[in-house]
């Protein structure tokens, strides 16, 4: 993935010195990637960086960074010069999330957001014989055997986790959270009947829901998700403020012009809502979101918060 | 059966066979170039195939994953330097082999153990994947940590002469395993502050230069402006001499069996299952002395397990969803990328392209045979006729751009040349360096597992033991360390009595 940004980089030495923005870009453009190919984000990001090339008539190198939760790849990229030639391509959690379990070198302000784009809950889900198949059974099952449940998550004190215990603290239930490397190990896991619950995206599990082996009582979002008809949104439960998603950004280093993340969000809103990626989005169980710089920084800020309270109160 | 014809029927056509040819071709040279790595290519090519024939696209993977697999025992036999991280296995023997003017019989017992390896767990992927899959699912914490502690217990195997030794590399290579953000605390260990230390250190970084680094500066050392005529080379073709080929199918039989199981469990991978078929090989011989000194058996053992490994890993990616390694999610990638769903309804869903990818494992496994032995060793081999001056700064920014392409920081350079002065610095002192490597790689999986069978079972450690995949485990650890033993004891009675 970088072979292409080295070449690239070595033709477009001779074009460094020329700021002006009517051309922007007019190289190429490298889009750094929190974690390993072939991941949710990563195929997410590089479906849309396909579309990206052709809005914009420039290629993107992608680059590929991941460990610590997104942490490695967003540390490493808050250093990269804001003249629109680096963009980062994230999910919601190493900047939000992460921040509250571990001691990293970036804030919020580090960077400058450009544009969210698509957007998915979480779900919990139990094997079939389960006594429990409503999302205020599963919740009243579990708020009455404190202890006894073991959910899979995607990484101590990662989104999927905190999305989880902001509904069981406000609920009052002690369930075990054991962390696992991600949604296709906590599914391994959960199908081996080695976990009880399955904690994690929805795709992942879905094609389990539709053979019969899982059902699904609970999403992490306010709204019902249409794929999974079985499962209550948060608003039903009276729950409506816990709601937390997995949702991804595009975002820029500090300090990037106006004018080009004026002229990114608009591409990028346009790309996203393209009807072969939103199709693609279907797939995956996701939907378009496009918040746009400020409004974008707000979401970010409001999340932020939100989990810190939740991580505390976890003593995490 | 008519599932597979109607995908046989597709792979043949001009499109996929041609990709095939030429991606197991560049997936030779791949593997062959040290630093670069298969991972990095089939990464590097899937944004290509967004908009291919998906059949073509994964007529490219098939091929590149096979094809490093064997191309990295080119430099591991002749230059004593691992193409691939599975190849350090084949350095033990490969490497003498060559030594000892052996290098073409090396190669082509390579070139046949990763075809005979790879088509072994292409039929297994075709034909029991499915059913194996879910047996992986018996797997639990509990069972990983035993399979992570099974592995380590055959270093034993590979401490070479000095158990002492032997044990400072792998509590070396468990240390550097524990570096990094913590899974299951956030907590971060020996990051010094560091931020690019949080991920850890990076394995095939430090893999580079502990193995690659040691060799190339002996090369330097010999300082040698001449090189080889091509008649030094001795690459000639050697057939095999009578009943040469059968006394390797124990071994293959064995390494293949080995490589399909390690390969079907989600997260050990190629250098594990070359270890642990080295190993089998090893144990099961009358003349253990005799590997690490150019025993053939050692090449075909270590060749086939890993390739053995490839078509294996893809059989709980595609059966039920869940990528095992780099390779198999991106494969799963490429799938969702044209519109497929992962998970037990794969195979229904598209049979032609699920089954066409499968025979295209088999097929590139084949043509290993036409182009490993034929055209891929003769040119590649061609490199060691450079003479050192030339051949060490060629392999160094090899290196070099390989490292720095991974992550794309200059620090890992630094690591990679941390790395390579301590690999030096220990082989002058005897140490063996596989142990460093099999603490990187067993050591976290050993560690997470446990811990995460203890929170599961509420701290109670007798679930470790109560579980019977998990007792059967530990049993054969315990069997994999006293075997050795017994059978050297066992040799110095009956020399006693003679």
């Amino acid at each position: 993935m970088k072979i292409k940004t080295i070449l690239l980089g070595l033709t477009a030495v001779t074009a460094l010195a020329a700021p002006a923005l009517a051309e922007y870009p007019e190289r190429a453009i490298e889009l750094t990637i929190p974690a390993c190919a072939g991941g949710g984000t990563d195929t997410s990001a590089r479906k849309l960086a396909i579309l990206l090339e052709e809005k914009l008539g420039t290629s993107i190198a992608i680059l590929n960074v991941g460990g610590g939760g997104g942490s490695v790849g967003a540390s490493q990229f808050m250093q990269a010069k804001p003249d629109g030639y680096a963009l980062f391509a994230t999910w919601n959690s190493p900047l939000t999330t992460v921040p509250q379990v571990q001691n990293v070198a970036y804030a919020l302000d580090s960077f400058t957001p450009i544009a969210s784009t698509s957007e998915t809950a979480y779900t919990l889900c139990v094997k079939t014989d389960f006594p429990a198949t409503t999302g205020a059974e599963f919740l009243a099952e579990l708020a009455a055997n404190p202890g006894k449940y073991t959910y899979g998550n995607d990484g101590i004190g990662g989104t999927m986790q905190l999305a989880a215990e902001r509904i069981f603290q406000a609920k009052g239930i002690d369930a075990i959270a054991i962390p696992f490397g991600g949604a296709g190990e906590t599914l391994q896991n959960f199908l081996g009947g080695h976990v009880d619950i399955y904690g994690g995206s929805i795709s992942t599990v879905l094609p389990y829901v539709e053979n019969g082996e899982a059902k699904c009582p609970l999403v992490t979002s306010a709204a019902d998700v249409p794929a999974l008809s079985g499962a209550s949104g948060l608003a039903a439960l009276g729950l409506g403020d816990k709601e937390t998603l997995l949702w991804r950004a595009i975002l820029g280093p500090k300090g990037l012009d106006q004018a080009i993340v004026d002229k990114l969000a608009e591409v990028i809103d346009a790309a996203v809502n393209d009807p072969s990626y939103v199709e693609f989005l279907a797939t995956k169980g996701e939907v378009p979101n496009v918040v746009k710089g400020e409004d974008l920084g707000a979401r970010l800020q409001t999340e932020y918060d939100a989990l810190a309270e939740v991580s505390k109160n976890l003593g995490l | 059966m008519e599932f597979y014809t109607n995908a046989f029927v597709q792979v043949l056509s001009f499109g996929p066979l041609t990709a095939m040819i030429g991606a197991t071709l560049l997936g030779v040279f791949i593997g062959a170039l040290p630093g670069l790595n298969p991972v990095m290519a089939i990464a590097l090519l899937l944004p290509l195939t967004y908009s291919m024939d998906p059949l073509v696209a994964l007529a490219m993977v098939a091929g590149i994953y096979n094809g490093s697999m064997y191309g990295g025992a080119i430099p591991a036999i002749l230059l004593r330097i691992p193409g691939t991280p599975a190849s350090i296995a084949t350095t033990f023997d490969g490497f003498p082999m060559a030594d000892k003017g052996e290098a073409a019989k090396a190669l082509k017992i390579a070139c046949w153990s990763s075809a005979v390896g790879g088509i072994a767990s292409a039929i297994a992927l075709m034909t029991v994947g499915p059913l194996l899959a879910r047996v992986t699912l018996f797997f639990g914490p509990a069972e990983y940590f035993w399979i992570a502690i099974f592995g380590m217990a055959s270093v034993g195997v590979m401490v070479g002469s000095d158990p002492v030794k032997g044990i400072m590399a792998a509590v070396l290579g468990l240390l550097i395993g524990t570096m990094g953000i913590d899974n299951l605390s956030g907590q971060a260990r020996f990051t010094f502050d560091q931020t690019w230390l949080l991920g850890g250190l990076d394995l095939i970084v430090v893999l580079v230069g502990l193995y690659a680094l040691p060799p190339v500066l002996q090369l330097a050392e010999k300082a040698d402006l001449k090189g080889l005529s091509a008649a030094q080379l001795r690459l000639n073709d050697v057939p095999f001499k009578p009943g040469e080929r059968r006394a390797l199918i124990p071994t293959w039989l064995r390494a293949s069996g080995i490589g399909i199981g390690v390969g079907i469990l989600p997260g050990a991978g190629g250098n594990i299952a070359a270890f642990l078929s080295y190993n089998a090989a090893k144990n099961a011989s009358d003349d253990p002395a005799s590997f690490g000194k150019g025993n053939p058996q050692g090449v075909a053992a270590a060749e086939c397990g890993n390739n053995a490994d490839n078509a294996a890993s893809m059989i709980p990616a595609l059966a039920l969803g869940i990528p095992g390694n780099v390779v198999a999610a991106l494969v799963l990638s490429a799938l969702t990328i044209h519109g497929l769903q992962p998970g037990p309804q794969l195979f229904h869903q598209n049979p032609v392209l699920v089954g066409g990818f499968m025979m295209e494992m088999l097929l590139t496994s084949v043509l290993i045979f036409a182009l490993g032995g034929a055209v891929a060793t003769r040119v590649f081999a061609q490199f060691q006729r450079l003479p050192g001056v030339l051949l060490v700064p060629s392999i160094l920014i090899l290196m070099c751009v390989g490292v720095y392409v991974i992550n794309g920081r200059p620090v890992d350079l630094w690591v990679m040349l941390a790395a390579g002065l301590a690999g030096y610095f220990l082989e002058k002192v005897n140490v063996p360096l596989a142990p460093v490597i099999l603490g990187m790689i067993l050591g976290p999986m050993a560690e997470q597992s446990v811990r995460r069978a203890l929170l599961i079972s509420r701290g109670d450690a007798t679930e470790l033991l109560t579980r019977p995949i998990s007792a059967a485990l530990a049993i054969a650890t315990v069997l994999v360390i006293i075997w050795p033993i017994a059978k050297a004891m066992r040799r110095r009675r009956d020399a006693g009595k003679a």
